[in-house]
């Protein structure tokens, strides 16, 4: 099986801190378009793993690739392939919508970053609110500018932490259409609303201690072997 | 470099609309100015020999003082992971914020020129003067501002980036207060003031740029 | 690490301590009784087997967190932290040894306490850098990855920092008249040239060992924070 149909895929991904495997030897076989539930309880390691794929931590051992590029290497194509809705929603309180929307849409050369910043902001609906700087937004339009700026550099993978939080049902509603379902886009999520995953998910990944104890996402080795 | 340029853009917008960060850098240069001329009496002596001294130990106060003061929204509001998570590389990151730092301080340090030209009646604003403190400030600001961006990783952030940064920044001090005092009319030796401080200039930014893509790696 | 390297470490535990012992009673007889009278200072000058061995020492010991630095940012390894900062409080350590050894002798010669000597005022420059740097260490606990990384960034640039501090406190010296210390320097008489040789020794495998206990200090506190994580995470469970 080439790379460009596993989304993501990882060989005994482990991160230590003070001696002690938060993450331990992950291995996951994601196909492009899956939508996986990550669940588990407080500590299961879930955010460490979100945050290695994401590039923000490195592991202590084991490899991965997202969207075939490798992750130790940390190109600027790999970069552009995620997009991470975190449990912060990493926006400038100072700037307004439409200001933190073109500052990161200039740094990730975004071509037609007009009109894409307008169609987002449209979207989450903040468009008639762009020139209100964030701190005055709740955190609902929070949560909602944050899932802009995730999907603004139309990521092939998105990796999400409790992305519900925050959210009004309406909210929710928005962020299924937007994301958790949309076809084309690969999606991990950590979540604690195991009700909702019926909803949106593929497939689920169950951590425990650090370690994979349930996998109906990743693709098995066998099916993929060609004659 | 471009992406540099656009994250030094932000930062300088940034600034602006979250001015109290800067004007209380500006504000503490200024009462520290006003502190050292009751303390050492300037108003009734020739002041120049203790010029150079009182204006770089206010800059580099106010300046410390302001790195740590400018990264922490960034910081804590998670949008730098934001912008690491971003194509840009790491350096064009470091250089962006090093220059909104440096172009922000610049500003503070000149009206401090202004005002000690009025408060001593010593003409402070002069070419030379102007480009002793420009690579005085280009000297510390890379510096302070990597040391800032990983200490704020760290508990205690604001009681440390004085007591780090000031013993590294000697060197500095030494060849600015020197360099100023010669440019005042006062005997400084024969020492290249000006070289020492260039070099600190380029090997603070150096090292800074090269250690900042390894050291904010998690 | 291959098993030879491995043992061969190992042999500090060993070897040192007596090692140690052995070198550091030479040099107090040696310098107390076997090394002539220095003419014109001299009993003070006996400090000089101590003195001049703890300022090199002090290098080497920066140096160690120097390297070791580079390799906590390079390899992501505790250990290499556990060793840059064990041997970074010898070597905060020994600069307060030559401070100290340095007035004792000063103030008989010099008639003062301190003077803003070049050699001086660096080796207090050191002293303020790595007390930060260990002071920065010590804030947050053994086994933070970040603080270890963010002391790892001062160690480098403190010890890089060593050749620009030197230049610029020279010129600085340079605009004042002081006392003459260091400029005329005899060549030392066979014996007190031996007598400092076996400073040398002795001071050394002292620094050596010390390093191995402080980074071995360290090792242990990770671990024991390691376990402790560990049995919350089971308790948790």
């Amino acid at each position: 099986m080439t790379a460009s149909t596993l989304a993501v895929e990882t060989h005994g991904l482990t991160r230590k801190y003070a001696g002690l495997e938060v993450v331990r030897n992950v291995d996951l076989r994601i196909p492009t378009g899956a939508r996986v539930a990550l669940v588990g309880a407080n500590g299961a390691g879930k955010t460490t793993l979100l945050a290695m794929l994401a590039t923000l931590v490195s592991p202590t051992s084991g490899r991965a690739t997202i969207a075939g590029h490798d992750l130790g290497k940390h190109p600027p194509a790999l970069r552009r392939a995620i997009g991470v809705l975190g449990h912060q929603p990493m926006v400038y309180e100072d700037l307004s919508s439409l200001e933190n929307l073109q500052f990161f849409a200039r740094l990730y050369e975004i071509p037609d970053a007009e009109v894409r910043v307008e169609e987002l902001l449209r979207a989450v609906g903040l468009w008639l609110r762009r020139r209100e700087p964030a701190a005055v937004l709740s955190r609902g339009y929070h949560q909602r500018l944050a899932l802009a700026r995730a999907l603004l550099h139309r990521p092939a993978v998105l990796l999400a932490d409790e992305p519900e939080t925050g959210l009004d049902p309406e909210g929710v509603a928005l962020l299924d259409d937007l994301a958790l379902t949309v076809p084309s886009l690969t999606v991990i999520a950590a979540t604690h609303r195991v009700d909702r995953v019926e909803a949106w998910a593929t497939g689920l990944v169950r951590l425990d201690r650090g370690r994979v104890v349930e996998d109906t996402a990743s693709v098995p080795v066998a099916a993929e072997a060609r004659p | 470099m471009s992406l540099a340029w656009v994250v030094m853009q932000k930062d300088l917008r940034l600034a602006w609309r979250n001015r109290t960060a800067w004007l209380s850098a500006g504000a503490f240069a200024t009462i520290s100015v006003l502190i050292y001329s009751f303390a050492f009496d300037l108003a009734t002596r020739d002041v120049r020999p203790l010029l150079p001294g009182v204006l770089w130990t206010t800059f580099l106060f106010a300046g410390v003082f302001a790195a740590g003061q400018s990264f922490q929204h960034e910081a804590d509001e998670g949008t730098f992971d934001a912008v690491l998570l971003s194509p840009a590389s790491p350096t064009a990151i470091f250089f962006g914020k090093a220059a909104s730092n440096l172009i922000a301080l610049l500003v503070i340090e000149c009206s401090q020129l202004v005002l000690a030209t009025i408060l001593f009646n010593t003409a402070l604003i002069s070419a030379e003067l102007l480009a002793i403190v420009f690579v005085g400030t280009v000297g510390y600001v890379s510096l302070t501002t990597l040391l800032s961006i990983m200490g704020s990783r760290v508990r205690s952030r604001a009681v440390l980036l004085p007591v780090l940064s000031m013993p590294l920044l000697i060197p500095l001090l030494i060849g600015a207060v020197r360099a100023t005092g010669a440019s005042l009319g006062i005997e400084a030796g024969t020492a290249p003031w000006m070289l020492l401080l260039a070099v600190f200039a380029l090997w603070s930014t150096l090292i800074s740029a090269l250690l900042f893509p390894i050291a904010v790696e998690r | 690490m291959s098993a030879l390297a491995v043992r061969l470490l190992n042999l500090r535990w060993t070897v040192l301590p007596p090692a140690t012992g052995i070198a550091m009673m030479a040099m107090i007889v040696g310098a107390l009784v076997a090394a002539p009278r220095e003419i014109i200072e001299g009993e003070v000058q006996r400090l000089m087997y101590i003195h001049v061995p703890s300022a090199i020492a002090t290098y080497g010991a920066f140096f160690i967190t120097f390297v070791a630095s580079i390799m906590v940012l390079w390899k992501r390894d505790m250990r290499w932290d556990a060793l840059a900062r064990g041997s970074a409080q010898v070597g905060v350590l020994f600069t307060a040894l030559v401070l100290l050894s340095g007035a004792i002798w000063g103030r008989p010669i010099w008639g003062v306490y301190w003077t803003w000597d070049a050699r001086l005022t660096t080796t207090l420059i050191l002293f303020l850098i790595y007390s930060a740097y260990l002071l920065a260490r010590a804030i947050s606990d053994s086994t933070d990855e970040q603080a270890a990384r963010y002391a790892a960034v001062i160690g480098i640039v403190g010890f890089l920092d060593v050749p620009l501090i030197q230049m610029s406190v020279r010129w600085w010296r340079t605009l004042h008249p002081q006392p003459i210390i260091f400029t005329t320097k005899p060549a030392l008489p066979g014996e007190m040239l031996i007598v400092l040789l076996i400073g040398f020794v002795a001071v050394f495998l002292l620094a050596a060992w010390l390093i191995s206990l402080s980074t071995e200090a360290e090792r242990l506190h990770q671990r024991l924070a390691g376990v402790r994580a560990g049995v919350d995470r089971h308790e948790g469970a």
